[in-house]
């Protein structure tokens, strides 16, 4: 292991470790709603990350979580499944889904992907509202109980009765998806995939199955979702069709292109520094989403490679200077 | 369904087809001319509705004559937001994206301070019903149909028969090859994003006037101009005009023999099919 490594090492456990411990300075529950909610959207914007390697924009993230979040939901309350079962049965779902539809959709390009992703979604949310019978249509459906407690005798007793513990669980889910997506980014299948991104038709001349990889993608990606949509159903305990609307998407995308979507940390400072910001600009009050969109757009306009470009960026500014200095010492 | 019902809900089609034609128009006017995608195109046709409203409602102006001074200064509003917002990201979709979702939450939470949540609407100029084949069309979706005729001819003029309209054909065919002939990018992407902005603030007026207006009202439209400009082919007028006649008379026709949510699901899935038949769109090149 080389000296580079093990420095990008060393700071990916202690980021790790103050992300466990940021319960114990920050507490109370509004604060600790927030923390789950960035985690969350770290994990939907690095997902999201995924499919763009392939050069392709999907905006059926909300709609994934949607149809992630009812199957969870279902099949705890009408067939009394193990909740954590449930949850990645809600993922796999979602990434079944993608993977029908991922043929298909993986014909189009740009543009014309983007929208028919938008459609899907729409029409999750869409079906969701008319089978009445089983979804509880528009209403949604309450009372959605809490995740099955990990008991093991002697050692561990969590029950998941306090928001804390949630955000404890949506850690540990990240880390996993985490280390999935950046496994997947380094192996053979993230080379090939940005080698799509870059020419579809090169690609495809030296013998790679464009088609095969875009849809291992979209159903690889569209599987983080699905969990994160059950999650965050068991942790607000209600789910309607609108919960993961259009706009929601939208602030996933969001995180991720002002982030930067040309490294893994991009979606990751993306999603965390724009979950935290409304909050911190709360008390503007209702002039908060002139200083959102105008921070964003400052940002799009100064730092072309996202948030994640801003260290560089600051240090070749220190050199700048100190070379003035010297030129005129 | 009983004929005069059909009647009834083609002509609601068609009315609903020549909004999303006037808002899609302009979407792919500058799509082709800069390389874009004005999200932010459903605010600035809210803004128009909001423009004409307080117009007619509160300085008690001649709604045609308002509609000419609102075409107007929306119209300045999208050259001062090509020149200030989108020039420096021409071509670059993903942040001009982003460029124009900061818009929308600017230009909405204005109106929203301006003018208030509650929806708002206004007296039609033009009031009664059409009776023919034992039906009643009210003239104000007929004067949209019109309009809309109207405005599609204007445009198909100016595009095949002036200089400036086919200087617009040449960048959208070919960005530097136009520069190397000595056609102003600069300049016709401001009257690019004038005539698309003012095509927007004509069917935002006419929204205002048979329906109601709100903040949030452009949404809708931004979503039902891209499916248009999507299902037609980016770029082209007439996949444009195709789009809008296709999905208008979706939206005019299936709700009436279906419910809603199944009308939505039905009329997804034919554009995805579609899409899927024909991946550049109908009217589109490769």
């Amino acid at each position: 292991m080389n000296k580079g490594k093990a420095i990008s090492l060393i700071n990916v456990l202690i980021i790790t470790g103050i992300m466990f411990l940021l319960p114990a300075f920050f507490k109370g529950p509004y604060v600790t709603h927030v923390l789950i909610l960035t985690v969350l959207n770290i994990l939907l914007s690095t997902s999201l990350r995924l499919i763009s390697l392939a050069g392709l924009m999907s905006l059926a993230h909300g709609g994934m979580m949607t149809l992630g979040a009812y199957t969870t939901t279902l099949l705890i309350i009408k067939l009394g499944l193990s909740s954590w079962l449930a949850l990645l049965i809600g993922g796999l779902m979602a990434s079944f889904l993608a993977f029908l539809v991922g043929f298909p959709f993986s014909r189009l390009k740009g543009i014309y992907f983007a929208m028919v992703t938008i459609f899907l979604s729409e029409m999750v949310a869409l079906s969701v509202e008319q089978w009445r019978s089983l979804t509880g249509g528009s209403s949604g459906i309450y009372n959605i109980p809490r995740p099955d407690p990990i008991i093991i005798p002697g050692i561990l007793n969590l029950t998941f009765s306090s928001k804390v513990n949630f955000y404890y669980l949506i850690c540990v889910i990240l880390l996993i998806s985490l280390l999935i997506l950046y496994a997947i980014e380094r192996s053979r299948i993230g080379m090939t995939l940005s080698g799509i991104q870059q020419s579809d038709s090169l690609s495809e001349s030296v013998g790679i199955n464009c088609t095969g990889y875009k849809v291992l993608a979209f159903s690889i990606a569209c599987f983080f979702p699905g969990i994160a949509g059950g999650f965050y159903a068991q942790y607000i305990s209600t789910i309607n069709p609108t919960t993961f609307g259009f706009l929601f998407t939208i602030y996933v995308i969001i995180y991720l292109v002002v982030g930067g979507m040309k490294s893994f940390a991009g979606p990751i400072i993306g999603a965390f520094i724009f979950t935290i910001l409304p909050e911190i600009l709360r008390p503007l009050k209702e002039f908060q989403p002139y200083f959102f969109a105008g921070s964003l757009m400052f940002i799009i306009f100064f730092m072309p490679e996202g948030l994640v470009g801003l260290p560089k960026r600051v240090v070749a500014l220190y050199d700048k200077l100190i070379d003035k200095w010297d030129e005129h010492a | 369904m009983s004929s005069v019902a059909f009647l009834q809900s083609i002509v609601n089609g068609l009315a609903s087809s020549g909004i999303y034609i006037c808002v899609a128009l302009g979407l792919t006017l500058v799509m082709s001319i800069m390389g874009i995608v004005q999200m932010s195109h459903g605010e600035i046709y809210m803004i128009g509705a909001y423009c004409v409203y307080y117009m007619v409602v509160h300085l008690g102006f001649n709604f045609f004559l308002a509609l000419l001074i609102a075409v107007v200064f929306v119209g300045c509003i999208g050259i001062f937001l090509e020149r200030v917002f989108f020039r420096p990201f021409r071509g670059e979709l993903d942040r001009a994206v982003i460029i124009s979702i900061g818009l929308i939450l600017v230009f909405q939470n204005l109106i929203l301070s301006i003018a208030g949540g509650n929806p708002r609407s206004y007296n039609s100029p033009i009031k009664g019903v059409l009776r023919i084949f034992g039906t009643a069309i009210s003239w104000e979706r007929l004067f949209i149909v019109f309009t809309g005729v109207l405005l599609l001819v204007a445009l198909f003029i100016f595009i095949n028969k002036t200089k400036t309209g086919q200087a617009m054909l040449a960048i959208s065919q070919d960005r530097v090859g136009a520069a190397l002939q000595g056609i102003n990018i600069n300049r016709l992407s401001a009257i690019a994003m004038f005539l698309g902005c003012g095509l927007a603030a004509i069917a935002g007026a006419l929204v205002g006037a048979l329906f109601s207006m709100s903040p949030t009202m452009g949404t809708f439209a931004l979503m039902k101009g891209i499916a248009v400009i999507v299902l037609g082919g980016l770029g082209s007028i007439s996949g444009a005009v195709i789009g809008g006649l296709i999905i208008g008379l979706i939206d005019g026709i299936l709700p009436v023999l279906t419910t809603s949510h199944i009308a939505g699901l039905i009329s997804f899935a034919a554009i995805i099919l579609i899409l899927i038949f024909r991946p550049q769109g109908i009217s589109g090149h490769e």
